[in-house]
């Protein structure tokens, strides 16, 4: 890592061109993969990421330059060239550099050096047996362990030089269910900002479970009805709705260019009444969560819909210049290599006052999606898709039989205005999240919801 | 410390660490590329990466383990975790470091056409993309995304059995998204550009693309549910085959993870579809003269009118079959060697797309299909995606549409396919080495209003 005088020489290179603002992030990331398939250990790979990102300000306008050649004579270069890309004005001068020492919210009781490979094989294996061992009916079942050790030092022409160590792991269990030419697979990937810990706080055999039982119901579901339903999704990676179909559209990434529909939209009602969303980056060891951001804000509890109105946006740097507003410790980046913009951290709607058990009471006709899938957004236009991993017909306030092969779609702005129950169960459950400052671990949640009506796309055509 | 240097250092504990055969596999690439918004530059960012694989055999298992960084303490975190990864992997086979190929296809990698081209000249034509596609209509509202790419990169392999291989290439990349309105209906449509001379690439041509799609979709309107006989424009086709591509890889058919095991020699599609992995292609992406390992590639006929022929492997699982490698072997510095396709490509049939409208008489042509990494199962074949394009009725195209998904199995699709077109082309989102034609599709279930 850079010492104070190394990064002011090269925070000067990078303000020789007319830049007013700079910044480095430099990393040393030590992580380890290792996946089983059959309960066979295929893929073992270990590995350092090393390197350093430069940004420059003018402006509006930034460029962005990394490289994991970290010799001071190629990262003055590297800065320079960064720089000529901008004015030929002079430049701001760098503020004298802060060195910010905090205690981390995030402690870490066993870091993934302290133990060996073997020791994580053997969690995987608990997990394999747990999942395998569910039915015969499960022909296959694919686990994969990951931990990381990230070290980041942030420096910037503010004075700003901050230093962080997030530790994270997570364990994916897939379990695929065969029926002659049939599969079927349910997933299940518990993770958090911890250490190796994580795995005494949890009893990784309860997910493994829950991924085998996910499969083997949906072998036997018959193809989801297709139209237009109220949909009830439940809680935890149920999240992924408010995610994709409202997070994306707040993030000052697609706010400040007013690509997103919900720019300039703050103080108005965009949802039901019924909800209340935050993002939360300081929540204790949490799978998003992080001390300070990747440009070394420190990470908040950002309000972002109450009782349906619009109350903030997710704000980094560059994109609060244009909208004029503070960083709300939202600008995040997958690693040295891209520039970080703004982005969810754990984000979720708040507990509501009904119960689960009165949602689905109240249901006539729909869909239960108890474990929903991925999906994407369409920023401009607001057009969602997501996959249901394990559905259900609900009918007469009761669920029936199981459905498999549903797509939820619509317009993120017309189906949170659409929410018309919300239960008191919130939790949360990880995702990796995908955008332009890369993949990063990102935790989605809310309670047991209903959404008055979704087009649902499945085989069976029309109920 | 330098690469020789390191290799010697790397090479010399591994021995000492009762590594037998060892390789270094190296990665690197330069890459500038530009996001122009509102006439301004709005990203520019400039990357140098590097990465090194190691990888040795440890009582007879192949170890991994990678660095960014070549110095000593990352010689011995190498040899350490390397050794480390292979004391706890189980594989029935043995793998070896493979000494090398009887030759080698030249494969030009280079374009002269990219070089000497300079960040500013880039600048001013990425300008020129967004300013002529905002001034090609008076609805055209923004251009969300305005980019423009070149870099160069080099893959080589060295190993302690003699192989020493070595592989440059450059490429260059345009991409366009256009958002047009008309009263309270806003669309967007990207287009892509794979540049091959940044003197002759037709800015006009790739805006063009974006923006009159875009207003083409204006109005659009869902349809209602049932089963229509849909024709997969050719980027959606390409979308689709790149998404199940894996099918095809032997990996998967070995652990029971494709639909199309124990199908070799069979009917597995209609017979006017052919598949070809061409990695020896003229402008192909994706073309090497060697892969993974450094096995010297050659180009395959997947799938010959309707008939599996092969799957693609690499040299464990090709000893596992039998048989010998097709020169598919994959990885990243990162990554342990996998399988995956090169330029994989649906070969062109004779139809244009005017004749298959007609042809269809009354259907869907759908251009865009959404939602790849999750409403389509890549083990089950199945997908259920949302999906955009026209509603064709008596052979023409009638209105735009929507908020619609499209659903079936790509292997029953396969055989469904009822004509393909002449328009063979590379497209996103898989990277562009994965091209089809447009195909004429019996029936896909719809679900819409």
């Amino acid at each position: 890592m850079l010492t104070k005088s190394q990064a002011e020489e090269i925070l000067a290179a990078a303000l020789e061109k007319g830049g007013d603002f700079a910044e480095l992030f430099c990393e040393d990331t030590y992580s380890t993969n290792l996946g089983m398939v059959s309960g066979r250990v295929e893929t073992a790979v270990s590995g350092r990421d090393y390197g350093v990102g430069i940004r420059i300000f003018s402006g509006f306008n930034s460029v962005y330059a990394y490289t994991s050649d970290v010799s001071r004579e190629n990262l003055i270069r590297v800065a320079r060239d960064a720089a000529s890309a901008l004015n030929d004005n002079a430049g701001a001068v760098c503020k004298d550099l802060q060195m910010a020492v905090r205690a981390s919210a995030h402690p870490i009781a066993i870091y993934p050096h302290q133990r060996d490979k073997q020791f994580k094989v053997d969690l995987m294996r608990l997990a394999y047996e747990e999942a395998k061992n569910f039915a015969p009916v499960i022909e296959q079942v694919r686990i994969s362990f990951w931990d990381e050790d990230q070290k980041v030092l942030i420096v910037n022409s503010e004075g700003v030089f901050a230093q962080d160590r997030r530790v994270r792991t997570r364990m994916k269990i897939e379990a695929v269910a065969a029926r002659g030419s049939e599969k079927q697979s349910g997933f299940y990937g518990p993770g958090a900002h911890m250490g190796l810990e994580f795995y005494e706080k949890i009893d990784i055999r309860d997910y493994a479970r829950e991924a085998a039982r996910i499969a083997a119901t949906m072998i036997d579901a018959d193809f989801c009805p297709s139209g237009q339903f109220p949909v009830i999704i439940d809680n935890e990676f149920g999240g992924v709705i408010f995610h994709e179909a409202c997070g994306h559209s707040l993030e000052a990434t697609s706010v400040a260019k007013k690509t997103s529909v919900f720019a300039d939209k703050l103080g108005q009602q965009i949802a039901s009444e019924l909800v209340t969303a935050y993002d939360d980056g300081t929540i204790p060891n949490a799978w998003g969560s992080a001390n300070i951001d990747d440009e070394g804000t420190p990470t908040q509890r950002t309000l972002l819909i109450e009782k349906g109105i619009l109350k903030g946006y997710l704000v980094d740097k560059l994109n609060g210049r244009r909208m004029g507003m503070p960083s709300t410790g939202s600008g995040r980046r997958q690693s040295y290599r891209y520039a970080p913009t703004s982005r969810m951290s754990n984000t979720f709607i708040a507990a509501g006052n009904s119960t689960p058990e009165e949602i689905i009471a109240n249901t006539e006709f729909g869909i239960y999606a108890k474990y929903m899938g991925g999906g994407s957004v369409n920023p401009a236009t607001g057009d969602f898709n997501f996959a249901v991993n394990e559905g259900y017909l609900v009918e007469n306030g009761k669920i029936t039989k199981p459905v498999r092969g549903a797509t939820l779609i619509g317009r993120g702005s017309e189906i949170l205005k659409k929410i018309d129950m919300v239960a008191n169960n919130l939790a949360l459950g990880q995702g990796m999240c995908g955008s332009v400052s890369g993949s990063i671990p990102a935790n989605v949640g809310q309670p047991m919801i209903r959404v008055a009506e979704i087009t649902v796309g499945g085989r069976k055509g029309r109920e | 410390m330098d690469l020789m240097e390191f290799k010697d250092l790397v090479f010399r504990k591994g021995r000492a660490a009762g590594f037998t055969d060892m390789e270094i596999f190296q990665q690197s690439s330069g890459n500038l590329s530009i996001k122009v918004f509102q006439g301004e530059v709005d990203s520019y960012t400039l990357a140098e990466d590097r990465g090194y694989s190691f990888r040795g055999k440890y009582k007879g298992h192949m170890g991994y383990a990678y660095t960014e960084i070549l110095d000593a303490e990352s010689a011995d975190r190498l040899v350490r975790d390397a050794r480390e990864n292979a004391e706890v992997i189980d594989e029935e086979e043995q793998p070896e470091i493979f000494a090398g190929s009887p030759g080698y296809q030249a494969v030009a990698g280079i374009r002269p056409g990219l070089r000497d081209v300079t960040p500013q000249q880039m600048i001013e034509l990425a300008k020129a993309m967004e300013a002529k596609a905002l001034a090609m209509d008076p609805r055209v509202r923004a251009v969300n995304y305005c980019l423009l790419a070149a870099g160069d990169s080099q893959v080589s392999i060295i190993n302690t059995k003699g192989l020493d291989l070595q592989h440059r290439a450059n490429s260059a990349i345009a991409y366009l998204s256009a958002v047009v309105s008309q009263d309270d209906d806003t669309k967007t449509f990207g287009n892509f550009a794979v540049i091959d001379d940044f003197v002759t690439f037709d800015v006009d041509a790739l805006a063009r693309g974006a923006v009159q799609e875009a207003l083409a979709l204006l109005g659009a309107q869902p349809v209602p549910s049932g089963s229509y006989p849909v024709i997969l424009r050719w980027e959606a086709a390409a979308a689709l085959l790149g998404t199940f591509a894996g099918i095809f890889c032997a990996d998967n058919v070995q652990k029971n993870l494709s639909l199309l095991k124990g199908k070799v020699g069979e009917i597995i599609a209609a017979p006017s579809i052919t598949i070809v992995d061409d990695p020896l292609m003229a402008r192909g992406l994706y073309s090497a003269p060697f892969d993974a390992e450094g096995v010297a590639t050659r180009t395959k006929t997947v799938v010959e009118q309707g008939r599996l022929n092969t799957f693609l492997h690499n040299l464990k699982t090709a000893a596992k079959d039998g048989t010998e490698s097709t020169g598919n072997a994959a990885k990243s510095y990162k990554s342990s060697v996998g399988v995956a396709p090169t330029n994989m490509f649906i070969k062109a049939g004779e139809a244009s797309l005017p004749e298959m409208i007609a042809q269809m008489g009354d259907g869907l042509v759908i251009i865009d299909v959404q939602g790849l990494h999750s409403g389509a199962n890549p083990v089950s074949g199945d997908f259920s995606l949302s999906a955009m394009g026209y509603l064709v009725e008596k052979g023409e195209i009638t209105r735009p549409v929507n908020q619609i998904t499209i659903a079936g199995n790509f292997i029953a699709m396969l055989k469904d396919v009822v004509a393909v077109g002449s328009d063979l082309n590379f497209g996103l989102p898989q990277g562009s080495h994965f091209g089809a034609p447009s195909l004429l599709v019996k029936s896909l279930a719809v679900a819409g209003t």
